[in-house]
């Protein structure tokens, strides 16, 4: 345990070395904020609530989403760099779990985010437009604890996608199509509530619900008591099935790797 | 004395797709393609003692790279097999690796943003090194590699040089029982690769380590293995000390000549084939000699003279 805590570390002090990096990350996120509260904004105009939702919520929504989106930002590429250029053989030299080490790094530079670019940037938005409260202690605790269980069905879906590598030249364009369902089948770039009916039903039979809007739905209130408990239950499962499923194609890839040669 | 690693009968081979040259071969590879079996390792067997040091050298594509991979366990053999220290490597390979380092000369496994010390605290974590062993340790690697300079720079900052002192701490720190070196001195100067070579003797010689050793480099097996093993298009075509080798072709001298003219000339010649006086006789005869100097051959011209597959000696012994 101590020594993926390590990798977590590391991973947040690589991330602090690049000066510049640093402080654009900063107001790239005070930026991306301050624009699209202004586009809920207009959009809102004179009325108070759409479809019974109110711009305080999308707002909550939206800053939440992306703290989350923040969080849950990792370098996707990490796999195929290391297969193209064959380090991937030094992972397997050293008596760690290459997806534990993979996740806590992932974890730390997440967690470097969130610091750094997110509290500001949080901070500054509460004293320029008024976001939700949590409905109570309890759906704050709860968010937490659903944020976790939805960072690792974001993370779950990305190891999947990167295992391809193994097989494929580039996973780039994969990579970037997965992460405009994401955006959008999320419900991070435009709530969910807003979604039209067949649609919002198609979501609800995918993980990409579970991973921003259960979180922003627990804190809000939304959701309550047995729901929450559902909820959580339904990404627990989405965990286990992509799990399972990522851990086919990563046996299938190292077997490729071990049994044919790099 | 029990041996370290037996590794009998390996082979490993790899299916290669075979392209025709031309369009229409292009496009018929599209649908339907050729491989050829490339026999990578081809049935090599040896044994390696606790605390020997083992050269093993080979041309390019020899099969080098693929038997070190074996024996790290990053690769099944596709047949025969390979026992090391009691673990089978490729099966047990979490457990078999905490024993093992392994240093590849081109491929860095530092923390390329952050201080070099940063990337050896890690190796403390992951190899669970107990503090008083990774002080011990780092305190006297970095002793005799002169490294208390950089120890703070960022990896990125440092000289290949240095860079490659680092990896060799990075692999070494856990004390383990077994290294692996794959050309661990390639494009370093001849300062850097003494201090190197120093310390893989002094390492060998303190701890009892056994050493794998993978390089070009001739010095590097003349100044650090006692024992050589050569493979070509992936057999063993030798397996014995380095003085052995040398005994061999003590009878192969190089003459060098420089005439009366200015030319000069190099020769060689087997007195096992025709005595030295007739050699020198038949020199001074046909030639106006200013200098001459005689040269027993050096391991460079040997292993090149094995290589090219030329070695009568070699192969009416084995």
């Amino acid at each position: 345990m101590r020594t993926y805590l390590e990798f977590a570390l590391k991973k947040f002090q690589n991330k602090m070395v690049y000066r510049l990096d640093f402080f654009m990350g900063m107001i790239n996120t005070l930026i991306t904020i301050a624009v699209y509260l202004c586009i809920y904004k207009a959009l809102y105009g004179n009325a108070s609530v759409i479809d019974g939702v109110t711009y305080k919520m999308v707002a909550t929504n939206f800053v939440i989403a992306l703290g989350l989106s923040q969080a849950f930002t990792f370098n996707e590429m990490f796999m195929q760099d290391k297969i193209k250029d064959g380090s991937i053989t030094n992972e397997f030299l050293k008596p760690v779990s290459f997806k534990l080490r993979m996740l806590s790094e992932n974890i730390g530079e997440g967690l470097f985010k969130v610091v750094f670019h997110f509290f500001p940037a949080l901070i500054l938005t509460c004293l320029y437009t008024d976001i939700c409260m949590p409905k109570s202690f309890a759906n704050l605790v709860f968010m937490l604890l659903s944020m976790m269980l939805g960072y690792l069905v974001l993370w779950l879906i990305s190891f999947i996608v990167q295992t391809w590598s193994f097989w494929l030249f580039s996973v780039w364009g994969i990579v970037t199509i997965k992460n405009v369902f994401i955006n959008i089948l999320s419900g991070s770039l435009l709530p969910l509530w807003f979604m039209p009916r067949p649609l919002k039903t198609m979501i609800s039979c995918t993980p990409f619900e579970s991973i921003y809007f259960t979180p922003v739905r627990i804190y809000l209130g939304q959701l309550s008591g047995m729901d929450i408990f559902k909820a959580m239950m339904i990404q627990c499962g989405w965990i286990l099935v992509l799990y399972l499923t990522g851990n086919i194609f990563w046996k299938q890839g190292v077997k490729k790797l071990v049994v044919q040669g790099g | 004395m029990e041996h370290m690693i037996e590794v009998s009968h390996v082979k490993r081979y790899y299916k290669v797709a075979k392209r025709e040259q031309g369009m229409g071969n292009s496009i018929r590879h599209l649908f339907k393609r050729k491989y050829e079996i490339k026999r990578a390792v081809d049935d090599v067997s040896f044994t390696i003692k606790k605390g020997e040091i083992v050269g093993f050298i080979g041309p390019n594509g020899a099969g080098k790279s693929t038997t070190v991979k074996m024996l790290s366990g990053i690769l099944y053999p596709d047949d025969g097999s390979v026992k090391i220290d009691g673990f089978i490597p490729y099966k047990q390979r979490k457990q078999y690796v905490k024993n093992i380092g392994v240093v590849f000369g081109q491929k860095s496994q530092l923390n390329w943003d952050l201080p070099l010390i940063e990337s050896f605290e890690l190796m403390r974590y992951i190899y669970k090194i107990p503090m008083d062993l990774y002080e011990e340790n780092l305190h006297q690697f970095t002793e005799l590699l002169d490294m208390e300079d950089f120890l703070y720079q960022p990896v990125r900052q440092l000289s290949l040089g240095q860079r490659m002192r680092g990896d060799i701490v990075a692999a070494l720190l856990h004390s383990p029982k077994i290294v692996f070196f794959d050309e661990p001195t390639i494009g370093l100067d001849v300062v850097a690769k003494e201090k190197i070579r120093n310390f893989i003797r002094y390492m060998n010689q303190k701890n009892d380590t056994t050493i794998i050793f993978t390089t070009h480099d001739m010095q590097d097996i003349e100044k650090i293995c006692e024992r050589l093993i050569i493979i070509d298009s992936g057999k063993k075509i030798y397996d014995g000390s380095i003085q052995d080798i040398k005994n061999r072709y003590t009878s192969i001298k190089n003459i060098k000549l420089i005439l009366e003219d200015g030319r000069k000339e190099m020769r060689t010649y087997d007195t096992s084939k025709k005595p030295m006086n007739q050699i020198m006789e038949e020199i001074f005869r046909e030639n106006q000699v200013k200098d001459i100097s005689i040269c027993e051959t050096e391991i460079d011209e040997i292993i090149r003279d094995i290589y090219e597959g030329s070695s009568r000696i070699l192969s009416s012994e084995l």
